[in-house]
């Protein structure tokens, strides 16, 4: 189990990660949703030692990482798929490691073939694809049999058919009982992939829980062609909106007061003509962030940018 | 999708055994490997040696002009040496950050104390091994100077060889100072250069400079067994260039944040 509590840091008095406290479970997936620079890296890299955050706590099974005997062996970690050394071969990156971490040399072959990287094993790394860094660092995090995963934008430099292979590796090592925290800034990569959530946006959590119970606080989809007068039309009916892409705004329909039904009735009062109107779907995540993360730090006309 | 993508088993059904501290013999093989196992690196080992080499062929084809005796040969050997040797030794402590090993290194051991140990440890290896491969060259060049029937002067002794390991020694560490504080690879290598260059430069023009931090003149003096008189001199030398740039190395690497 990965916990933090309320970590804190800034860098140069500019606060960066702001009272963070999540959880990750055994057995599920945690995405960690926010816009690049809302402080999701800095927060992992807290998790495992690698930064001192200025307040707050993070543990690993109830230890802080930097007390684990032989961290790899608990906790796989893929920070930076371009921190290896360009010189050394992907076989010889993970013998490293492997050695290290005191397992089997026979579990580098099994890794090279599980990631797929074994044909150029012995290529220097510096001649490998971002997709195949991230490869060879998925392999690098799995080297010592953790029971637990961080990972940041492991999708990063993936290609559809390697987005969907993380995908199922990252799902079977949860199902086996494995934790997973991972980073993205990509909505619909988390939405398939995670089962919890946490959304961050300017280094504070806006969002945290379980993907269905998230998604179920929906939102109505609402267009027209004249966007101003709808949205004059729902403050005027006290109804909270906000502005999304195309011209899309997104009605707050959680506690049931606003259905399609009563958005409807609002624009014929308001004489508005619309050309859209639906519940959220599929997009719901989407709506989700978009309005927790990019209407908080533009006003509502810019937020479509 | 191939069968090779399939995981089959990823060992997190096999309950993990609480695993020991990673003991610090492994942690200094590991970074004795990392030191010497890239092509870079190799290539930099085989300049120290090259050079070395070079450098002895000095005595051995100019006889007129250099003393032909067993200690003058073996410090020719630890010029050689130490032209190099102290990059090997900044690199082996700013390759981590240059090339952000620190991202899996300190992931893997979080007490970074040890890692800084381990490399230490390696530092001292190398040296150590630096001086016995000077020491074959220095018995190859003087063979090769007798059997051209040179008479040559047998006035190796310990104290000699004690001031010739002491000095390829320091010349490691004042490296391994520079790397650890500075946590460049390009601008300790510049450091490792520089420095030695423009305290050479004042100590011409100042004698305390020359007699107390000019690494020319006080590293020197153990080179060359000359300890009469001058052990302040060198105790502050060693202090100025190894012990506290190394103790203030080491608290940086302690502290700093991996970005």
């Amino acid at each position: 189990m990965i916990t933090t509590t309320a970590l804190t840091k800034s860098y140069n008095k500019v606060p960066v990660v702001r009272d963070v406290s999540l959880r990750c479970e055994p057995g599920t997936i945690t995405g960690f949703l926010g816009a690049n620079g809302a402080g999701k890296s800095t927060t992992l890299k807290m998790i495992v030692g690698l930064a001192r955050p200025d307040r707050g706590t993070a543990t690993i099974d109830g230890r802080p990482f930097v007390e684990l005997p032989n961290p790899t062996r608990m906790v796989g970690t893929l920070l930076d798929p371009s921190a290896m050394h360009p010189g050394r071969s992907g076989r010889a990156t993970l013998t490293i490691a492997a050695r290290l971490a005191g397992v089997h040399t026979r579990r580098v072959e099994y890794l090279l073939d599980l990631v797929g990287i074994a044909d150029a094993a012995d290529k220097r790394v510096g001649t490998y694809s971002l997709g195949m860094r991230q490869r060879l660092g998925v392999a690098q995090a799995l080297i010592g049999e953790p029971a637990a995963l961080i990972l940041d934008e492991p999708a990063n430099g993936l290609d559809p058919e390697g987005i969907a292979w993380m995908r199922t590796l990252l799902r079977d090592f949860a199902d086996r009982g494995g934790t997973v925290l991972l980073s993205s800034h990509l909505l619909h990569e988390v939405q398939a992939t995670a089962d919890h959530l946490i959304v961050i946006s300017d280094g504070a959590v806006v969002a945290a829980g379980r993907l269905d119970d998230l998604l179920a606080s929906s939102t109505i989809l609402v267009r027209s062609p004249d966007p101003d007068a709808l949205a004059a039309a729902l403050r005027a009916a006290r109804i909270d909106y906000v502005a999304g892409p195309d011209d899309v705004l997104a009605v707050d329909a959680s506690g049931g007061r606003v259905t399609t039904e009563v958005v409807a009735g609002v624009a014929r009062d308001h004489q508005v003509l619309l050309t859209e109107l639906r519940q959220s779907e599929t997009n719901g995540l989407e709506q989700l962030f978009f309005s927790l993360t990019a209407a908080k730090a533009a006003p509502p006309q810019e937020a479509a940018a | 999708m191939t069968t090779s993508l399939s995981p089959r088993t990823l060992g997190i059904d096999a309950a993990p055994s609480a695993p020991g501290p990673i003991p610090f013999s492994r942690l200094v093989r590991v970074e004795w490997a990392k030191a010497t196992d890239t092509r870079a690196a190799r290539w930099l080992l085989a300049l120290v040696a090259l050079s070395t080499i070079g450098m002895m062929l000095v005595p051995v084809l100019a006889p007129t002009t250099f003393d032909q005796t067993y200690a003058s040969y073996l410090r020719v050997a630890a010029f050689g040496l130490t032209i190099l040797l102290p990059v090997v030794a900044i690199l082996l402590f700013t390759g981590e950050w240059s090339q952000r090993g620190v991202f899996t290194t300190f992931t893997q051991e979080p007490r970074r104390i040890r890692v800084v140990n381990a490399k230490l440890a390696v530092s001292l290896l190398m040296g150590g091994g630096a001086a016995v491969f000077g020491g074959v060259v220095t018995a190859a060049g003087l063979g090769l100077a007798s059997a051209s029937g040179r008479a040559l002067e047998a006035n190796l002794t310990a104290g000699a060889v004690t001031g010739y390991l002491l000095f390829v020694l320091i010349n490691v560490f004042a490296g391994v100072a520079l790397g650890a504080l500075l946590q460049s690879s390009a601008i300790a290598i510049a450091a490792c250069f520089a420095l030695p260059a423009a305290f050479a430069l004042l100590g011409a023009a100042s004698k305390l400079v020359a007699d107390w931090i000019d690494w020319s003149t006080t590293f020197n003096w153990v080179l060359e067994n000359d300890w009469g008189g001058h052990v302040p001199q060198i105790s502050f030398s060693v202090l100025f260039w190894v012990a506290v740039p190394l103790a203030a190395g080491v608290v940086r690497t302690m502290r700093r944040d991996v970005t």
